[in-house]
């Protein structure tokens, strides 16, 4: 006579389908509890995610996508800064430029019917538009067919400066830099301060490359402006633009800023609303967890006399244990899986509401669900080895 | 494990004895109890109610283990055993017939008398087939996916003796199987008892205080005051 039988697994998937099917009324209690529990977790995750990936946003905005790069001379020697630069042959060698440009900056008067101010000008590459994140009020950016135009495009700072009541600065005006008239083809949208640039495109008037020496003997590449594609590690990228510089230049280094502090700032920042908010998830994780255990303690001494009857059929004390366990996880699994439909659909609810973008944290489904299933075992457990100890006769004794 | 042919019979016990702790008190059920029966016998526990017959089925069934004495079990000592062999005897072995039928309400009749099947590791499909052709046997297979609450008291209990018998155990215990049933239902159910005694030879072991009942079993034992007391075989 064999001693050791397993229950089959077909017997197991048929136990849990009926204590399913003859859920009582405080089981469905308990399973709201686990509900409210699941989904909290999961919503919580997934808007903590989506507040972080609001705030990163934000901090985009700011330029942390956005590296700075100088060329300070190497060694004493004071031999002026290349006034070109192969710039697709850095983008080549490094896959996650999204946009790079070169500044030659200079300052001087700029005068404009008669009336005079102090501007900074950029001799831009074309991508210093998208690099520096510049938009538009009026007109166009400097291309790349303008090199040897006297175009420029005018910072909203020093339209307003050269600007008289009666007569705006306009576009096709002509503005007097030395003796040279540049035409205005674009007017620069008013732009908060870049913390991060050598210079404030509202304050300045953007040339092109070529033709600063008009204004300027011995004209130089002063920053490169890169900006980042979409998810890069700044650090690893302001390496590789670094060394791909470096190979084009000889008597000069190379100087990437990166905007560390920032990026720091913002990851410690959505970690610790993470934190927060998984807590709160897990308190009421925990508070439908201890509602499984209320009612499968109540189970089992509802039942008494059916674990008795069991007992009596054969049922071994890890059979009757197994059959309490698989209850309370059955109950939570269920109790899970709609707590993950009704999470989803709240944070979907709260980002929208919010204006956010939805979108769905790889984490939520799997550390909601699976943290949910844990707090089941573990409040089952309890119930079910408090079971499993019953004598059977006490138990069928019980009426 | 397998029968030791020196033991006498299926069942023998020695020098039984089970106390129980009352409010401080100590309370003797049993005392000195030696009994065997043999593979085939029928046997009726006859005594008044409180004398401790129910505690001697309980014994007998492996459900409540004496204080001191020997039993053997078709050649398993009990003293020795571990509860999860008692529980594959249980399962094994023996079927229980109760007075209250204690079926599970949440189960069909189909599925309680498929339950013994899988604590042995019989699959849900084989336990299920195994079952009905229990069922039909008892008369009851048009009844099986009824639950227990849709049965009379007769039908209850001919599933609860499908369930004892699904198992093709060596002995049925049965513990006042017709007291809560008409006389002319009590009559079937024994007859349905009786007479897989006598063609399947299953021992039968049933307690019970109705003298009718005892005279159609071939052994009659006396329990009164804890000690047990042969009255006679037929």
């Amino acid at each position: 006579m064999s001693l050791r039988v397993e229950q089959s697994l077909s017997q197991l998937l048929h136990e849990a389908l009926v204590s399913l099917r003859t859920l009582g009324k405080r089981s469905m209690l308990a399973l709201l509890g686990i509900v409210i529990g699941s989904s909290s977790v999961v919503a919580l995750i997934n808007i903590g995610h989506n507040a972080s990936v609001d705030a990163a946003l934000i901090f985009k905005d700011m330029g942390t996508d956005t590296l700075v790069v100088q060329f300070p001379p190497k060694g004493s020697a004071n031999v002026p800064m290349r006034t070109h630069l192969d710039l697709d042959a850095v983008r080549q060698a490094v896959p996650g430029i999204a946009h790079i440009g070169a500044l030659s900056l200079f300052s001087g008067p700029i005068v404009f019917h008669g009336r005079s101010v102090n501007a900074n000008f950029v001799g831009s590459t074309p991508d210093v538009a998208a690099a520096m994140r510049l938009t538009l009020q009026h007109g166009r950016f400097l291309s790349g067919f303008d090199v040897n135009e006297t175009y420029a495009v005018i910072g909203a700072d020093v339209a307003q400066a050269l600007s008289a009541p009666g007569d705006p600065l306009r576009l096709g005006d002509r503005v007097r830099i030395n003796d040279y008239l540049f035409l205005v083809v674009g007017l620069l949208q008013p732009q908060p301060r870049a913390m991060l640039m050598p210079v404030q495109p509202g304050e300045s008037l953007f040339l092109p490359a070529e033709g600063m020496r008009r204004i300027y003997a011995a004209p130089q590449i002063n920053n490169l402006i890169i900006r980042a594609a979409v998810g890069q590690d700044m650090e690893h990228l302001a390496r590789a633009a670094a060394d791909a510089l470096r190979a084009q230049l000889t008597e000069h280094d190379v100087d990437i800023q990166v905007p560390q502090q920032m990026i720091d700032g913002m990851t410690r920042q959505s970690r610790t609303f993470a934190y927060l908010l998984l807590a709160l998830g897990a308190i009421s994780l925990i508070g439908g967890g201890v509602g499984v255990m209320n009612v499968m303690l109540m189970n089992v001494s509802e039942r008494r006399r059916e674990i008795g009857i069991r007992m009596a059929l054969g049922a071994r004390q890890r059979d009757i244990r197994n059959l309490f366990l698989l209850e309370a996880v059955t109950l939570t699994a269920v109790g899970a899986l709609c707590g993950a439909v009704l999470g989803m659909t709240a944070a979907w609810l709260y980002a929208w509401l919010s204006g956010w973008v939805f979108d769905l944290a790889a984490a939520a489904l799997p550390l909601g669900v699976g943290s949910t299933l844990l707090v089941g075992l573990f409040f089952g457990i309890y119930p079910a080895v408090s079971a499993s100890r019953l004598q059977p006769v006490e138990a069928l004794r019980d009426e | 494990m397998t029968g030791n042919s020196t033991l006498p019979g299926l069942i023998s016990l020695h020098g039984i004895g089970k106390r129980y702790q009352l409010a401080g008190q100590e309370l003797s059920i049993l005392n000195d109890v030696c009994l065997c029966i043999a593979r085939g016998d029928s046997c009726g526990i006859l005594g008044a109610s409180g004398s401790g017959k129910s505690t001697l089925l309980n014994i007998l069934g492996l459900l409540d283990l004496p204080n001191c004495g020997q039993y053997h079990f078709a050649g398993h000592d009990i003293f020795s055993a571990s509860p999860d062999e008692l529980a594959a005897i249980r399962n094994q072995q023996i079927g229980f017939v109760f007075q209250s039928f204690n079926l599970l309400p949440r189960l069909s009749a189909l599925d309680n008398v498929a339950l013994p099947l899988s604590y042995r590791g019989v699959s849900r499909h084989a336990s299920v087939e195994q079952a009905l052709r229990m069922l039909e046997q008892v008369g009851l297979a048009e009844r099986a996916h009824h639950r227990p609450a849709d049965l009379s008291g007769g039908q209850r209990q001919r599933v609860a003796i499908a369930r004892a018998l699904v198992g093709n155990p060596s002995v049925i215990l049965a513990d006042e199987p017709t007291g809560n049933l008409d006389s002319g239902t009590a009559q079937d159910i024994m007859n349905l008892l009786l007479a897989l005694n006598r063609e399947q030879q299953v021992t039968l072991v049933i307690v019970t205080h109705d003298p009718q009942i005892a005279e159609r079993l071939e052994r009659k034992i006396l329990v009164r005051n804890g000690v047990v007391q042969e009255v006679g075989r037929l």
